[in-house]
């Protein structure tokens, strides 16, 4: 594809998308149902946490918008079929996907903005704080919407969606110490965490509340290893989205 | 005329719900093998969560609570599986014109939806049996009739919210808000007396309150007499049955 197309129609693309989000209030109220529960369980078992759970809050709703973009690819394509349309149009492939990201991250600001403010209130951001949530969130919500694109493609059926969805999220969300402090780790799990993007982002956060939870080192790693696999995924789902639409 | 007359006389008018309906929740699983290890997989994350956030001693409690917590869920894949056969696969009405009824309908769903729990009802029930006290027979007996009773009621309640949902899109959202709102509210994972005053009252309105009291109170977790345990399992009764009935008659079985 020519570098002149690259992206081409992604703003009309992102408005239409937009507005279809928009539509979904259901959705987008209950999008912050999970992060609450978490957050109901800390306060009420271990209140000295909430400030750090908040924290992983947000960063766990940035991360769950891959699930609303795996959803929607897969309810445009499955249900729709309108993905056929959208492609044999000017819009460009990339633009397909990336559109669809970013006005999933539009429509679902409001509640994260929400949580922001409860954070705030309550705990308080250093500039620090405020700098890794917005670059870690940016981070996670590019990994987990080119994870969510791709892996729609793979699935045939909507019923299937919700229980791989399920596992997924769960598994890289709940289960590493994005709402529990990453000291709470066994010191062997701790590299595994900080390579795993919602725990590496938590535990940065983390760190710049308290700097003696990371290493230098540990600082580096969960640096690198989320701009790393950021990168790396959405470079993978543009490829994905330009190979898929060939497909017949 | 007169031998298609004949032929429709003697069509079935009587089948085996259950085992049909159990088929479809094993060849469900059995293609998708997700759909077995999330339920399986989910409490233990939880749990997980909670051992290391919460003290050691209410382990035992957590366990429980995952079991009636999974056992409500069933209620959200009622939801999910009558929507979908309904919105997308537009086979509700071929069961609609069937000799099955609506109540065989659900019990049928909710059966193949409870094939898909079973696997995480049982690790769990051996994990309670090795971290808990010795049970009773009579904790056992309590325990197994309260998730009977939840099955039940939230099925009820999963097929009732379906049956007005006009989108696929719709499905995910409303299911993850009503069940799993329902299941937070009520104290599950930890004694009522953790909750702030005024939301112990609130939960004295959900059925899933009184179940976990008393399957809390019968594997002797919490402290408890045996006349409360008496009023919980009465009202844990009373409020499926009021619980179920509301749902049935908001159940739509066919379009008007």
């Amino acid at each position: 594809m020519a570098a002149s197309h690259a992206f081409r129609g992604l703003q009309a693309f992102t408005f239409t998308e937009l507005f279809v989000q928009l539509h979904e209030i259901t959705a987008i109220l209950t999008s912050l149902v999970v992060q609450v529960i978490l957050l109901i369980f800390v306060a009420i078992l271990d209140p000295k946490l909430i400030g750090l759970a908040l924290m992983g809050a947000i960063l766990f709703s940035l991360f769950t918008l891959g699930q609303r973009v795996q959803n929607e690819a897969a309810y445009i394509r499955i249900d729709h079929k309108l993905d056929q349309l959208y492609l044999t149009s000017p819009l460009a492939p990339e633009s397909y996907f990336f559109g669809m990201s970013v006005a999933v991250l539009l429509a679902y600001l409001p509640p994260i903005a929400v949580l922001v403010a409860v954070t705030a209130y309550v705990t308080g951001f250093s500039l620090l704080t405020a700098l890794i949530l917005l670059a870690g969130g940016a981070g996670l919500w590019l990994f987990s919407c080119s994870i969510g694109y791709i892996v729609s493609t793979f699935f045939r059926d909507m019923r299937a969606i919700w229980s791989y969805a399920s596992i997924f999220y769960n598994v890289f969300g709940v289960l590493p110490p994005v709402f529990y402090p990453i000291g709470e780790l066994p010191a062997f799990l701790r590299p595994v965490a900080l390579v795993v993007p919602p725990s590496a982002a938590a535990g940065l956060a983390q760190w710049s509340v308290h700097r003696s939870v990371l290493s230098g080192g540990e600082v580096l790693l969960a640096s690198v290893a989320l701009g790393v696999e950021a990168l790396l995924t959405f470079y993978i789902a543009i490829l994905w989205a330009r190979r898929s639409v060939r497909e017949p | 005329m007169a031998l298609e007359r004949a032929s429709l006389a003697n069509a079935p008018r009587q089948g085996r719900a259950l085992p049909a309906f159990a088929l479809i929740g094993w060849r469900w699983i059995s293609y998708n093998p997700a759909a077995a290890i999330a339920p399986v997989l989910l409490p233990f994350i939880f749990l997980l969560f909670l051992h290391l956030i919460a003290p050691t001693g209410l382990f035992p409690l957590e366990v429980v609570g995952a079991m009636l917590f999974t056992t409500q869920n069933v209620g959200s894949w009622v939801l999910g599986d009558s929507a979908t056969w309904r919105l997308e696969s537009a086979i509700q009405d071929l069961f609609v014109a069937s000799p099955l009824g609506k109540v065989r309908y659900l019990f049928g769903i909710a059966f193949s939806n409870l094939i898909a729990a079973a696997p995480a009802l049982v690790i769990l029930a051996i994990v309670l049996a090795i971290v808990a006290p010795p049970i009773p027979l009579v904790g056992w007996a309590a325990l197994f009739a309260s998730l009977a009773i939840l099955w039940v009621l939230f099925s009820s309640i999963g097929i009732a919210i379906s049956s007005r949902l006009r989108s696929q899109r719709e499905i995910w959202p409303v299911g993850n808000l009503t069940f799993t709102t329902l299941g937070m509210m009520a104290p599950l994972y930890y004694p009522l007396s953790y909750l702030p005053p005024i939301w112990q009252k609130a939960a004295l309105f959900l059925p899933t309150t009184y179940a976990a009291l008393l399957v809390q109170g019968s594997l002797g977790l919490i402290a408890t007499s045996p006349r409360a345990m008496a009023i919980d399992a009465t009202l844990l009764v009373v409020s499926a049955i009021v619980g179920t009935a509301i749902a049935l008659s908001i159940y739509r079985w066919r379009d008007a």
